[in-house]
């Protein structure tokens, strides 16, 4: 198995916030949610990866490539997508092409051209005059015109309507369609995971929460429902996380703890419930 | 063509939006020129109006944040650094070669003499102005960012400033001084020296910045 | 072939998977050497994980169902509907088998069983 990305022990300390021993694998040909609350330590780690920030500990490999020791070659394989657009402003979308492709040894204009094409990106107008859709669309058709094996977003549908969000998975599909292509996908609008994502790497609180399959992730958890008079003790110990309200609670319980509980509803638990629970949260939940 | 001149022609890229500004510090000190009737006045002028447009590739790269664009290109630090600095070169030498061809055209019509020394002497002297801005600036751009960096381009000009004062005042009998101002040659190689060495020590320490700043 | 996938069944997806192309097997819908739809391909048309549907394909294989060829597909076997039948042939021992346990204990005679089976039968008919 090839692996696109690996990380070994990574650290970082930054005065209010720690990274701390953050390891995952992502093979060839897969797409990895990156996935915990907010400040957890997502983009963190993906700057990290494109040594942005310097780490304090461990280790971390693009395509088998240092990504320190070979930063050059190893970046000239990856593509970045981050929440807003890292163009000049006032750059033509043909000038970006002339600004960037240089760049790249692999960078195909014809197929810049079609994928400009393809998302409907008129080539005359201005970085500025482009919709958030249509930017975030540019970093891809960037991305996409030299070939990037490995396609790194951080965050990239917030601020985008169901429809552009809809649009990004599809391209994601066709992009890891032949095998030979992944993506880390960082992400808190977890729901675009919840059917594409192949493994899930879960940071909280700069911690490592989970990283494996998704399947795997999902099914380790149980949403177990009741009325307020059947949430027992035994049951309160055991769950991960209980919310309660006037009329009955939810509890999100790990799945082989769940026979106690059969004669309650039990439910499979989606990666939102999962983050929601697990991340401690105000009032009503403990 | 090398990655560092790659990064040169992105800045070009960069500041695309103030090509007119960057025209008009240009043929503004035309007018410095004549009012003093000196090229070497005029040249001051160009050089130190042109330095202040160095801080463009910063601002522009700061509102967009474009710093991203930087941590993502498979380039080195120390190239797109370098890159910079010619950049910054480049512009400086344009403005010159634009003030030498212009300025005297004007005085001329004006009925001032200009000599080949006078153009060779404001052409060093516009090299050594233009270093001075610049050496401080761009280092202090990077370290603080396009706002805060502009103070660093006071501190010399106050440098120059308090020299063009004391200069004078500097006893003329010393065999050292004596030698260097008889000979023009040697005062040329000798501003083209320090000049070299005072870029090469202000790009050290912007790779240096640079290398360890966190994005 | 067809291929309907539930987010809200509370059915794995990768089983429902499974399901659906025994399902397809049996009634001879999918033909013995027919290929299954491409591993990706159906991952994206589906928008779910390609994880999902290689444990789908990987556990048909191993119950005999398919057979993966490296590099070409997911083929049928031959036994493919032979295998379904033995399973739901299985499925009714297990029914009936714990049918028998509960008439057991509620001293149910076996005359009374026979009859509730013909009557449900009866009753299911235009199942």
């Amino acid at each position: 198995m090839t692996n696109y990305l690996e990380v070994k022990n990574l650290s970082k300390s930054f005065d209010s916030f720690q990274l701390h021993n953050i390891s995952f694998t992502l093979p060839k040909g897969y797409i990895m949610g990156l996935i915990g609350p907010n400040g957890s330590g997502k983009t963190t780690t993906i700057k990290l990866i494109l040594n942005m920030l310097k780490r304090n500990g461990g280790e971390i490999k693009i395509m088998g490539l240092d990504n320190i020791a070979d930063e050059q070659k190893a970046k000239s394989e990856l593509g970045v997508v981050f929440d807003t657009n890292y163009f000049s402003d006032d750059w033509q979308v043909t000038q970006v092409e002339k600004s960037i492709s240089v760049f790249y040894p692999n960078w195909k204009s014809e197929r810049f051209a079609e994928m400009l094409r393809k998302f409907h990106i008129a080539p005359t107008k201005k970085v500025k005059e482009l919709s958030k859709g249509m930017q975030m669309k540019l970093m891809l058709a960037c991305a996409f015109s030299y070939d990037a094996k490995l396609l790194i977003l951080d965050e990239p549908t917030s601020g985008l309507d169901p429809v552009s969000r809809d649009e990004l998975l599809q391209i994601l599909s066709e992009y890891i369609e032949d095998g030979e292509h992944s993506v880390l996908f960082s992400t808190h609008i977890t729901g675009d995971l919840e059917r594409a994502a192949d493994y899930i790497t879960y940071i909280s609180y700069g911690e490592l929460f989970f990283s494996g399959s998704k399947d795997e992730f999902v099914d380790m958890f149980r949403i177990v429902k009741g009325g307020t008079e059947e949430l027992s003790a035994d049951l309160k110990e055991k769950a991960v996380g209980v919310r309660t309200f006037p009329t009955g609670f939810e509890a999100l319980v790990k799945a082989e703890d769940t026979g106690a509980f059969s004669s309650l509803s039990i439910e499979p638990a989606t990666i939102d419930e999962i983050v929601v629970f697990t991340s401690k949260k105000g009032d009503d939940y403990e | 063509m090398s990655n560092t001149l790659k990064a040169t022609k992105l800045d070009f890229s960069l500041v695309k939006p103030y090509i007119k500004v960057i025209g008009f510090t240009m043929l503004l000190p035309i007018a410095f020129a004549a009012i003093n009737r000196s090229i070497l006045t005029g040249v001051s002028f160009a050089m130190c109006f042109i330095a202040m447009t160095t801080g463009y590739t910063f601002s522009v790269t700061e509102k967009n944040s474009m710093e991203r664009l930087y941590g993502i290109l498979p380039i080195k630090k120390s190239e797109m650094v370098t890159g910079r600095y010619l950049f910054v070169l480049a512009l400086g030498a344009l403005a010159l070669v634009v003030s030498l061809i212009t300025q005297p055209i004007v005085l001329r019509v004006m009925g001032e003499s200009v000599g080949a020394f006078d153009m060779i002497s404001a052409a060093i002297g516009g090299l050594f102005l233009f270093a001075l801005y610049t050496v401080f600036q761009i280092p202090g751009y990077y370290k603080y960012g396009a706002i805060k960096g502009r103070v660093f381009m006071y501190i010399p000009v106050a440098g120059f400033l308090a020299t063009l004062f004391f200069l004078p005042k500097m006893p003329a009998d010393n065999p050292i001084v004596a030698t260097v101002v008889s000979s023009p040659v040697l005062l040329i190689g000798l501003v083209l020296v320090l000049v070299a060495v005072m870029y090469a020590v202000s790009i050290w320490f912007s790779i240096r910045i640079m290398e360890n700043k966190e994005m | 072939m067809k291929l309907i996938i539930s987010n809200v069944s509370g059915i794995p997806i990768y089983e429902q998977i499974k399901q659906q192309v025994k399902a397809a097997i049996l009634s001879g819908e999918l033909k013995e050497d027919e290929a299954l739809p491409s591993l990706r391909t159906l991952a994206k048309d589906l928008k779910i994980s390609v994880l999902t549907v290689t444990r789908a394909y990987t556990e048909l294989e191993q119950e005999g169902f398919v057979k993966n060829v490296q590099g070409r597909g997911c083929f049928v076997m031959g036994r493919g509907s032979e295998l379904m039948r033995e399973q739901l042939i299985c499925k009714v021992e297990n029914g009936l088998t714990d049918a028998i346990k509960a008439a057991r204990i509620a001293d149910l005679p076996n005359e009374e069983l026979h009859r509730l089976l013909d009557i449900l039968l009866e009753a299911n008919k235009d199942d």
